[in-house]
C-alpha cells in the first residue's frame, strides 16, 4: 500500500498528472457548491466548492475542528438531527439539491451510508446487525436474506471469522470486527456513497490496516468519502485529498499532487507536520 | 549539581513518613465510621427481618393459602388477601407500566428540554414523592365515590398511579444512557426515528427499563395507604375487581391492630410474606442487571 506513494515522489509529474486527469474525467457523484454551514450562529464552515469523483476515495484532513466531520455529516444530513444547525448553498448528488426541503432523509440516507469513528454495533446479534439496515428499505425472503448478510460479510471479510455465530451477540466482538461489521452493515443497503468518519482511529494497527485494504477493494463499487486524522492513511488511500483548515477548504487535488506538490502553503505545512 | 540533586531527595523520605502517618489515621477513621455506619444499617435491616422471621414463620401453614380470612379462631387463612394483591399489583403494573415507558421515552427522545417535557418531568417527579394516601384519597374522589362503592379497579388504578412515576425516571434515565452515537449509527442507515428508539435504543436500555418495572412492582406491592380508601379490604374470597378486594398490606393493617391471638399471627405471616416477596423481586433485579451487563 505504500509503494503508491513511494514511486510517486521520483517522477512527480508523470504521475500526478496522470492520475489527476483520470480522476477528472470520472463522472462526479456528489457536487458541492457554495456551502456554508452553522452550527447556531457561528460559522463552522465558509463557502466550500468541491466534487466528489464516482467509484474513488476522497481523503479530508486538516486539523481538529477544521470543518471536515461537518461537512460529511452535510452530505447525508445527518445535521438534520440537531436543531440550530443549517447549511445553505448547494449539494448535488444525482442531479437533485440535497440540502432543499421535502427531501426523503431516509431515502437519501439508504443511498448515502455513513460509519463512525467508534464501532457503533447495535444491541442485537450479528446476523440482525446486518439485516436491521435491509429490512428498512426492502422486503426480501428468508433465504435470500441469509445470501445478503453472508455477502457483506464475506465483502468486509469478516465471514470466516463469524460464520459459526451468526447468532452471537455483536457487542462481544473486537473492536476492529466491530467497526468490519459497521461497515458490512452501511454496505447492505447497497448506498452509491459511504462516508466514513475517522473510521480507524479507535483501532490497533492491524484492523486499520484490514480497513485500509477494504477500501481499496470497495472503490471500485461505491463512492467514499473518508475523515482522518492520519496523512499516512490519506496517502495510502485517497485517490483526491482535500485539506480543510478553521471551516475553510484550502485545497482539493489527487493525492499525488497534495503530498508532493502542494500549491497553498498551509497544505505544506500542514503535511509536514509544523502545525495541526 | 550533585549536592543539589541529593538534598531534596534526602528530605523526601522525612516528609512522606509524616504525611503517611496522617494518611494512615484519616484513613483508618474514615474506614472505621463507615463501618460503623453500615453496621448500624445492617442491624437495623438485619433485626427487622428476624422479628418478622421469628414471628411470622410459626403461622405459615398450607391453610394460609387455602382459606380465606375469617373470624377469629375459626381457622381463617390469607388466601383471598394473597390473591388479591397479586392481582391488584399485576393489574396496576399492565395500566402503569406502558403509560410509564411511554412517557419515559417521550422525555428522553422528543421532549427533551421543551416546556412541556419540563413539566411532565416535574409533575412526574411530584407524584413519585406524594405521600400514597394523597393518591388514594385522590382516586377515591375519581372512580369511588361516583360509583358508590369500593372496588379492586381503583385500588389497583392508585397503584398504577404510584408505580407510573418510577417507570417514568427509570425509563428516561436508562435510555439517556444510550450512546448518541448508537442514534446516529441508526438514523445513518436510513431508519426513522420511532424505528431508531423502539429497535435500537429501547433494546440497548431493555435490561436497566426491566429493572424499573420489577422495583415499581415492589414498591406498589407492600403499600397500605392508598388501598385503604380504594378497594378497602375484603374478607371474603373474591375476584370480583369491581368489588371490595381484600389485599396482603390492609388484612396485616387489620389484623395487627386487634386484639385476637391467631389474627396477630396472621399479620406477622403476612408481612413475613409480603416482604420475602420484595425481597425476591429485588434479588432478581440485581441478578439481572449483573446477567445484562455482561
Amino acid at each position: 500500500m505504500n509503494e503508491k506513494t513511494m514511486q510517486v515522489t521520483p517522477s512527480v509529474d508523470a504521475e500526478t498528472d496522470a492520475s489527476a486527469a483520470s480522476l477528472s474525467d470520472r463522472p462526479i457523484a456528489i457536487q458541492v457548491n457554495d456551502l456554508d454551514f452553522y452550527y447556531g450562529k457561528s460559522q463552522a464552515l465558509h463557502g466550500i466548492n468541491m466534487v466528489f469523483p464516482e467509484r474513488s476515495v476522497t481523503g479530508m484532513i486538516g486539523p481538529s475542528g477544521c470543518g471536515k466531520s461537518t461537512l460529511l455529516r452535510v452530505l447525508n444530513r445527518m445535521y438534520d438531527l440537531y436543531p440550530g444547525q443549517r447549511a445553505t448553498g448547494e449539494v448535488i448528488f444525482s442531479g437533485q439539491n440535497i440540502l432543499g426541503s421535502g427531501l426523503d432523509l431516509n431515502a437519501l440516507r439508504s443511498r448515502v451510508g455513513m460509519v463512525f469513528q467508534k464501532p457503533t454495533p447495535f444491541p442485537m446479534s450479528i446476523y440482525d446487525n446486518i439485516a436491521f439496515g435491509i429490512r428498512l428499505h426492502e422486503r426480501v425472503s428468508r433465504s435470500e436474506m441469509d445470501g445478503r448478510v453472508e455477502d457483506a460479510l464475506r465483502r468486509v471479510a469478516l465471514w470466516p471469522e463469524v460464520k459459526d455465530r451468526l447468532q452471537a451477540s455483536a457487542t462481544a466482538l473486537s473492536g476492529g470486527q466491530q467497526q468490519r461489521l459497521c461497515i458490512a452493515r452501511t454496505i447492505a443497503v447497497r448506498p452509491e456513497v459511504i462516508l466514513l468518519d475517522e473510521p480507524t482511529s479507535a483501532l490497533d494497527p492491524v484492523s486499520t490496516a484490514r480497513i485500509e485494504e477494504l477500501l481499496d477493494e470497495l472503490k471500485t463499487e461505491f463512492t467514499i468519502a473518508i475523515v482522518t486524522h492520519n496523512m499516512q492513511q490519506a496517502a495510502r488511500c485517497a485517490d483526491q485529498v482535500a485539506f480543510f483548515y478553521l471551516g475553510e477548504l484550502v485545497e482539493v487535488d489527487s493525492t499525488a499532487r497534495m503530498f508532493t506538490a502542494p500549491r497553498e502553503s498551509r497544505t505544506q505545512d500542514y503535511i509536514t507536520g509544523r502545525f495541526g | 549539581m550533585m549536592a543539589q540533586a541529593v538534598s531534596p531527595a534526602a528530605q523526601r523520605p522525612q516528609r512522606s513518613n509524616f504525611q503517611a502517618v496522617q494518611r494512615r489515621i484519616t484513613d483508618k477513621l474514615a474506614t472505621g465510621l463507615s463501618w460503623l455506619a453500615m453496621l448500624i444499617v445492617v442491624f437495623v435491616l438485619g433485626s427487622i427481618l428476624w422479628t418478622l422471621l421469628k414471628n411470622g414463620l410459626p403461622g405459615l401453614t398450607a391453610s394460609l393459602f387455602t382459606h380465606s380470612m375469617g373470624a377469629p379462631d375459626t381457622g381463617g387463612g390469607l388466601a383471598n388477601a394473597i390473591v388479591g394483591s397479586l392481582l391488584q399489583t399485576g393489574l396496576a403494573i399492565l395500566l402503569g407500566a406502558p403509560a410509564g415507558l411511554l412517557t419515559g421515552i417521550f422525555l428522553a427522545e422528543y421532549g427533551a428540554n421543551t416546556k412541556l417535557a419540563r413539566t411532565v418531568r416535574f409533575v412526574s417527579d411530584m407524584l413519585l414523592s406524594a405521600p400514597s394516601i394523597l393518591i388514594g384519597l385522590f382516586i377515591y374522589m375519581l372512580l369511588v365515590e361516583p360509583f358508590g362503592h369500593f372496588s379492586g379497579f381503583s385500588g389497583a388504578a392508585a397503584l398504577s398511579l404510584m408505580a407510573m412515576p418510577i417507570i417514568v425516571r427509570t425509563t428516561e434515565d436508562m435510555l439517556r444512557l444510550v450512546p448518541v452515537s448508537m442514534r446516529e449509527a441508526g438514523i445513518a442507515l436510513g431508519a426513522a426515528k420511532w424505528r431508531v428508539i423502539l429497535f435500537i435504543c429501547v433494546r440497548a436500555a431493555r435490561g436497566g427499563i426491566m429493572t424499573g418495572v420489577l422495583l415499581a412492582i415492589a414498591r406498589v406491592a407492600g403499600e397500605t395507604a392508598p388501598l385503604l380508601f380504594t378497594s378497602l379490604g375484603n374478607s371474603e374470597w373474591s375476584l370480583d375487581m369491581r368489588r371490595p378486594m381484600a389485599s396482603l398490606p390492609v388484612a396485616i393493617y387489620q389484623y395487627a391492630g386487634s386484639a385476637y391471638q391467631d389474627w396477630m399471627q396472621q399479620a406477622w405471616t403476612g408481612a413475613l410474606l409480603v416482604t420475602v416477596g420484595v425481597l425476591i423481586i429485588n434479588i432478581v433485579v440485581r441478578v439481572g442487571i449483573r446477567g445484562g451487563r455482561t
